[in-house]
């Protein structure tokens, strides 16, 4: 508050508002005027930056190769037709089928192998919140006491499931191998690296074991029951103990639930073993999967691809079509604003000038 | 007791059948407290209302309750419980219920504090009122108690400058006659004293023995109407002593008048409390809104309606989706389906009115509030209207209508106090078609004349004429002798000796102003008696013998004296309006052109004029005329009536033209200026007052509101045009009535109408008038409306509400202005002379009229635009933001999944997008203070705005709608398909909606100051900063449940197709908007171009305003009707009447020195 004072004329101003630039809203200011001439060439500049933007995106996008296997065997001629049509989570025969391919281009970087689902809502809620994150970073009490969200899959034969939840119960789990048919014949086993799938900091602080650093996963899990649809328990997922239990790599990548309905995650990467020959040459393949995951119940296809990858990751067309398409429609109207403005300042400036 | 007398009961049938049903019995505390009214809880009972005021609403019990029950009445509010509550629900809570409670807590604990606080200023208020000291007769002697303690038939004793408790039958008083002078200025707002007298039986036998035994024997019974609003009529009776005696309007004191130079007042209590007529007069106090609240709100529902029945439709598809694809699906229908599919869907509709509630966030609300009140704050902290004398900055009481103050449409002002100073000065006179004095001289830099050859002079004549003195006093010029003899005998005014020099009481300042003037001049009116007047003339006292006093009357608009002057010779003295003197002038009249021509430089320059003539009467003539006009004393009223209205015209007959006074009705500073920049601005101004026609009128024409062009349409001529069989086509045809026609044909705007408030009470009668009247009205330059009550005022304020959509804003200074304060959409007071009262019950409070311009024009303005800026971007942040879910809901199997995560949804309408629209809401300035002042046009916008506040409001919400669309589809349609997992789209839509609105603020920002950048950037920032921190993995550590997106946003900023995502999508969720704002700028480059560059010239408002050549001649106007002329003539005329009927006045009583 201002404090009392006389002024010059003897009145007393005791509430006689601060002369401030902000109570008197007197703060100095820039005020841009936008103007015809600094609006019109934003129109043409977004335009020039997105288009070849988008042409580059398109262009990265396409020379990144990609090959794509659709395994599900819906089709009778189809190789897993078979494995397809008689199957059930708890059948306890595996069920193998091969497809052999032919690449027509060999794969010169690292290749990574990705499965894709189709039409599975990995993104609905109820399925989303089927977990408990607690459990997975391995927290003791909750590995024994599953958090109610995990219902129906909480507990099993009154004893607590680990993994607990949907998520980890629905987890994919065919098996694919490749192998590389030589012209002469052999058919070579092509070696893929099942670490390094995972974000680093879910492999290393979101998931956890129970026990910390206890080496016996056996004895962690001691008084736990696996996932009703699983074939082996948590605890012999791998027999690398740096990629078992929860932090198994293909498990930290199921959990890490997709966006969308149609999606992929990442299975293997392939190494580039030697720079002179190319990681995938030129040739006949065989896909090898032991057919567990069941997708015919709802309509769902399972994929299996190969692709290289550029900075922009994965092949992604729609990104460069959709920069070149923003940046068309944002010359476009840069154009009909220009004529626009044309029109309209032939027609005012006239006058304008003469009362000036 | 004494016994009472049986008469009250004998009359109960004719009381009922004159309407007198209302009954008071003086004297006789446990009858009357009997009928009291009582209430308990809700119960009342009992007729009449005790002396205390309440005005609060709570108490320390009441006050939890109540509020709760008020702030539930918003619908907003409950609707925020509502939200709260399913969060809350395990099954179906799609979002915790943190986001919602604690805002909700803390706008309800804000309201209920600010609510708490007012309602202690106002039983502080209250408790101040009941507690005043009043003088209460209790058994035997009278005894000081407060307010609160009177009770109906309590007599009671007023003191000098007391204020009158209630409603009071004036019983006797120390005066003779039983005479009183009050004070109405809370009232009526006139600030010149009235006259009240007791009736004379009970002046005879209430002040003939020691009057507190007279008055305990006091046992009258009085009977008259039930309470009502009415403040100029009273009608009842008084039974006593098996009499009965009428009562009228001149009986009765009422409450919240002051008694002045009367020692001692008694009266008996009639009304008290609630039933007085003031209070009757007060109305309801109703909730202010804005009107752009309101359209908000309906947007608010509208936005609701349309959530709910989104959900409805998503449940459906929910319902159908789990009947159809779920049950195939053995991991998800074990998770997903509670039951039927139908239960299914009826959860879903509930966890997707929750998903979607942050398309109208309780925020909005908060911030609303917060920006009203920082405008409030503006508005206190201007200091253009800070006025230096009375230490009194503007004040904003309701805190929540400043954007109502840009879009005023109708100004309705009181006149005295608020255009005018009710200060008149004696500024100019022609005597003998000479002029003296210079009222183009502003009053307080006229030179002071010398008058210290003069001991009764003491200042207050603001003329400068010293060739008039030397004449005056140099005995050259007898003509202007007799003029100022003139003005010191004829008048009504009382002289009061106070420290050797008169003090002279008026009953109109006009007069006061005039005999000052004399005084000033040599000729001091120094006492009056019935029969004589002394005047001393340039030191010398005469002694005039009063043979007549003719009063003023509306009708005949002049009055006179009779006077024997000290030599013998009988003189008639006159002062009237121009029209009426002129015309009775003797023949060849010397100067009488010089004269008129002098009334036409007066009327130019707005001054009041008055005419003052002189006729010598031979002795002949006087004693018929005397004769005759005791002969008409004794006639019956309506033949007396005419008989007189003759006998007055035959006396002031060839008259002897003197000279003419200018008096000038000081008006407040800057009040012209201020009208005409308002008038620029498109604003009416209508005059509403309770003052006579001819002075509204001539402030009308000094303020400016009426050019002298302006063609007065009064109310027969109005009554025509809405007789007309169908007053609005015959407007629009402007060929139907003559009249109509002939106006429009010289120019349509320049009509003004002036009313008086017996001619509005015809609206009451002709309802139909209404519309048409408020038609014909817009069309107008302006309407006065005079002579009008409080509760009138506020009529007349209804009326403009009910016929226009415009806003009315009503200023005033005085208690008869509460009312129309109150039911005006804004209601300003003028923190001024008289009484709290207006401010107290105003929205806003200026000291000054003139603050006006700028209370409107720029605060009002600024304030409207920043908050029609503000809820149309909020609502289009919040939607744009929120309705992203109906989209992803289809992709999702409708399952309530949220696309972002819970800390994004709590974060962002509060950290990440609220402190820039908030810098906008409070800085924001599209043109400067200056600029506004500068072009009024720039008001009208707020008035006729191109798009109506309705239509912006929806296209923003279109808008919203797009920026969900491609908020969803872009990022759809990259990570369709991809390796991408939910939380990195999630981060992607969160980063695009948060550069969206932020880029949207960059582009609506026109004003930046420092804090505007600082908030554009600590927002993004913000984002950056709390994304990282809530996905860090200290805090998944501490609660893996609450952050689980631990390392999401690490790898999606690390990730350039997510930044290239959200690029792209801020950048075409932006375009259209980029669009419509680039083709603004090409459309209106001209304009805007126009409004910046004149900014830069001075504003030139102070210039004098003179007015051109003028139509109109007569600027005649004295403030009062009909004086206390009645009074002093009650010797001669009157008396005689009473004297006739009422035997019983002692003729003895010879006393009539009624100097006071």
């Amino acid at each position: 508050m201002a404090s009392s004072y006389k002024d010059e004329d003897g009145h007393i101003s005791v509430k006689k508002p601060e002369n401030t630039a902000f109570k008197q809203q007197r703060l100095p200011a820039w005020q841009p005027v936008l103007t015809a001439g600094t609006v019109l060439p934003a129109f043409f500049i977004i335009g020039l930056i997105f288009i070849p933007i988008g042409i580059g995106l398109y262009v990265t996008s396409n020379n990144i190769k990609e090959f794509e296997i659709d395994y599900t065997g819906l089709d009778p001629s189809s190789p897993c037709f078979n494995c397809s049509q008689n199957f059930s989570w708890n059948s306890t025969k595996p069920c193998t089928c091969s497809i052999p391919f032919y690449l027509e281009q060999p794969y010169e970087s690292n290749v990574f192998m990705y499965y894709g689902l189709s039409n599975f809502y990995q993104n609905h809620r109820r399925y989303v919140k089927s977990r408990d994150d607690s459990q997975l970073n391995g927290n003791e009490e909750s590995l024994r006491k599953p958090s109610k969200e995990c219902e129906p899959y909480a507990r099993h034969d009154n004893r607590p499931i680990a993994p607990c939840g949907a998520i980890a119960n629905s987890m994919f789990n065919d098996t694919l191998e490749l192998f590389y048919s030589d012209p002469n014949g052999t058919k070579t086993q092509i070696p893929l690296t099942a670490t390094g799938i995972a974000w680093w900091t879910d492999k290393h602080v979101k998931f956890r074991n129970p026990g910390g650093n206890n080496d016996n996963l056996t004895a962690a899990f001691q008084g736990t029951t696996k996932p009703i649809n699983w074939r082996r328990p948590a605890y012999e997922l791998d027999s690398d103990p740096e990629n078992n239990g929860f932090i198994n790599e293909d498990f930290i990548v199921w959990m890490r639930t997709a966006a969308l309905p149609t999606f992929r995650k990442l299975y293997r990467i392939i190494q580039r073993r030697n720079t002179m020959v190319p990681t995938l040459p030129r040739g006949n393949y065989t896909l090898e999967v032991v057919y567990n995951y069941p997708v015919r119940s709802f309509d769902g296809r399972k994929r299996m691809i190969f692709s290289t990858i550029s900075w922009m990751g994965g092949k992604n067309p729609f990104l460069g079509i959709a920069y070149i398409t923003v940046g068309s429609v944002c010359f476009l109207l840069g154009v009909i604003l220009l004529f626009i403005h044309h029109k309209y300042d032939n027609r005012n400036n006239n006058p304008d000038i003469s009362s000036n | 007791m004494r016994k009472r007398p049986t008469l009250p009961t004998l009359n109960a049938k004719e009381d009922m059948e004159s309407g007198f049903t209302w009954e008071v019995r003086a004297n006789s505390r446990h009858y009357q407290k009997q009928k009291q009214k009582k209430s308990f809880l809700c119960f009342r009972w009992g007729r009449y209302s005790d002396n205390v005021v309440r005005s609060h609403k709570y108490s320390p019990l009441t006050f939890l309750p109540l509020t709760l029950f008020e702030q539930f009445q918003r619908a907003a509010n409950l609707y925020f419980l509502l939200m709260m509550v399913l969060q809350c629900i395990p099954a179906i809570s799609s979002i915790p219920w943190y986001i919602t409670i604690i805002p909700l807590l803390t706008v309800l604990t804000v309201r209920g504090l600010k609510d708490l606080v007012t309602d202690m200023a106002r039983r502080r208020s209250d408790s101040e009122i009941n507690s005043r000291p009043c003088d209460v007769l209790i058994s035997q002697s009278f005894s000081a108690k407060q307010w609160k303690d009177l009770c109906v038939g309590d007599v009671l004793r007023i003191h000098k400058d007391q204020v009158i408790p209630a409603d009071v039958l004036l019983l006797c008083s120390s005066e003779p006659h039983s005479l009183c002078y009050v004070e109405t200025a809370d009232i009526d707002g006139e600030t010149n004293l009235k006259y009240r007298q007791a009736l004379n039986t009970t002046h005879d036998e209430l002040t003939s023995q020691p009057s507190e035994e007279a008055l305990r024997a006091f046992d009258g019974v009085v009977l008259c109407e039930e309470p009502n609003n009415r403040l100029y009529n009273f009608r009842g009776q008084l039974h006593w002593r098996g009499e009965t005696f009428i009562l009228d309007n001149e009986h009765v004191l009422l409450r919240g008048t002051v008694l002045r130079n009367t020692t001692f007042a008694y009266g008996l209590t009639i009304y008290a409390g609630a039933d007085t007529k003031i209070l009757r007069n007060c109305g309801k106090l109703r909730v202010k809104r804005t009107q752009l609240e309101r359209v908000f709100n309906k947007v608010v529902i509208g936005i609701v309606l349309s959530v709910l029945l989104i959900a409805l439709f998503l449940a459906i598809g929910c319902g159908v989706f789990s009947s159809q694809v779920i049950r195939q699906r053995e991991v998800l229908s074990a998770v997903a389906v509670f039951g039927t599919p139908a239960y299914t869907g009826f959860l879903i509709y509930w966890g997707y009115i929750i998903l979607l509630s942050p398309a109208m966030p309780i925020a909005l609300y908060i911030t609303f509030e917060v920006i009203h009140t920082i405008h409030s704050k503006f508005i206190g902290w201007d200091l253009e209207m800070y006025w230096q004398q009375a230490d009194a900055p503007a004040q904003a009481r309701n805190t929540s209508l400043s954007e109502e103050l840009g879009q005023v449409g109708y100004l309705l002002s009181d006149k005295t106090g608020t255009l005018t100073q009710n200060r008149l000065l004696f500024r100019q006179c022609c005597i003998a078609g000479e002029i003296y004095g210079d009222a183009s001289v502003i009053a307080e830099e006229v030179k002071p004349m010398d008058l210290s050859w003069n001991p009764f002079s003491c200042g207050g004549l603001y003329m400068s004429a010293p060739s008039l003195l030397e004449r005056l006093r140099g005995q050259q010029c007898p003509i202007s002798r007799q003029f100022f003899t003139a003005l010191a005998l004829c008048h009504t005014v009382m002289a009061q000796w106070k420290e050797d020099s008169p003090v002279y009481q008026a009953t109109s300042p006009d007069e006061e102003a005039l005999v000052g003037a004399a005084r000033e001049l040599g000729w001091v009116f120094l006492s009056r008696t019935r029969d004589f007047i002394v005047v001393s003339e340039l030191g010398v006292s005469h002694q005039y013998q009063l043979l007549a006093l003719v009063d003023f009357t509306s009708k005949r608009r002049c009055m006179s004296v009779l006077v024997r002057e000290p030599d013998g010779g009988i003189k008639l003295y006159c002062k009237g309006a121009d029209t009426v003197i002129l015309e009775r002038l003797q023949k060849d009249c010397p100067n009488q052109e010089r004269t008129e021509r002098a009334l036409e430089l007066f009327a130019e320059a707005c001054l009041r004029t008055l005419c003052v003539a002189v006729r010598s009467v031979p002795e002949a003539l006087w004693e018929q005329w005397s004769k005759t006009l005791t002969q008409a004393a004794a006639m019956a009223t309506s033949e007396r009536d005419i008989v007189l209205e003759k006998l007055y015209d035959e006396m002031e007959r060839e008259l002897l033209l003197l000279g003419v006074t200018a008096i000038e009705d000081r008006l407040q500073e800057g009040v012209p200026e201020t009208i005409a920049l308002l008038k620029q601005a498109g604003i009416k101004v209508w005059v509403l007052t309770g003052d006579k026609k001819e002075t509204a009128v001539n402030i009308g024409y000094s303020c400016r509101l009426l050019d002298p062009e302006t063609r007065l349409l009064d109310w027969q001529e109005l009554r025509q045009i809405l007789q007309s069989p169908d007053p609005q086509v015959s407007f629009a045809k402007a060929g139907c009535t003559e009249l109509w026609a002939e106006n429009k044909t010289i120019s349509r705007a320049k009509t003004s109408v002036v009313l008086t408030g017996s001619e509005l009470a015809e609206f009451d009668q002709r309802p139909e008038w209404g519309s048409s009247f408020m038609s014909l009205a817009e069309q107008c330059q302006s309407v006065l409306c005079c002579r009008v009550t409080p509760s009138q005022k506020a009529e007349i304020v209804t009326l403009v509400r009910k016929y226009t959509s415009s806003i009315t804003m009503s200023i005033g200074d005085g208690a008869n202005d509460v009312n129309m304060i109150k039911t005006a959409h804004v209601g300003v007071g003028l923190a001024g002379v008289e009484g709290g009262q207006a401010v107290q019950n105003a929205d806003f409070a200026v000291s000054q009229f003139r603050f006006l311009q700028r209370l409107l024009l720029v605060h009002g303005r600024w304030s409207y635009s920043r908050i029609s800026l503000f809820l149309c971007y909020f609502l289009f942040k919040t939607c744009g933001f929120a309705l992203v879910h109906i989209w992803f809901a289809f992709f999702n199997g409708f399952s309530t999944q949220s696309l972002y995560e819970t800390w994004f949804i709590a974060l962002y309408t509060v950290l990440y997008s609220a402190s820039p629209i908030m810098c906008i809401a409070i800085f924001e300035q599209d043109v400067s203070a200056e600029s506004s002042l500068k072009s009024p046009e720039l008001f009208k916008c707020g008035l006729k705005p191109k798009l109506s506040i309705h239509v912006k409001l929806v296209l923003h919400l279109l808008y919203a709608v797009y920026m969900s669309l491609v908020l969803f589809f872009i990022p759809f349609g990259v990570f369709y398909n991809t390796a991408y997992d939910f939380q990195t789209m999630a981060v992607t839509v969160s980063m695009a909606a948060t550069f969206t609105v932020t880029i949207e603020i960059l582009m609506l920002t026109k004003y930046w100051t420092k804090f505007n950048i600082a908030a554009v950037i600590v927002s993004v920032i913000m984002f950056f900063i709390c994304t990282r921190i809530t996905h860090s993995s200290r805090l998944f550590e501490k609660s893996p449940v609450d952050y689980y997106f631990i390392g999401a946003s690490d790898n999606a900023f690390a990730n350039p197709v997510v930044w290239l995502t959200a690029f792209l999508t801020t950048w075409t969720a932006f375009l259209p908007s980029f669009t419509v704002h680039a083709l603004n700028v090409i459309l209106s480059v001209h304009d805007k171009h126009k409004v910046h560059s004149s900014s830069s010239q001075p504003v030139e408002l102070r210039s004098r305003f003179r007015r051109g050549t003028s139509l109109r001649r007569s600027s005649y106007a004295i403030s009062q009707g009909a004086g206390p002329g009645r009074l002093i003539n009650s010797a001669t005329s009157i008396r005689r009447k009473e004297l006739s009927q009422d035997q019983k006045v002692t003729t003895s009583n010879t006393i009539t020195d009624i100097k006071l």
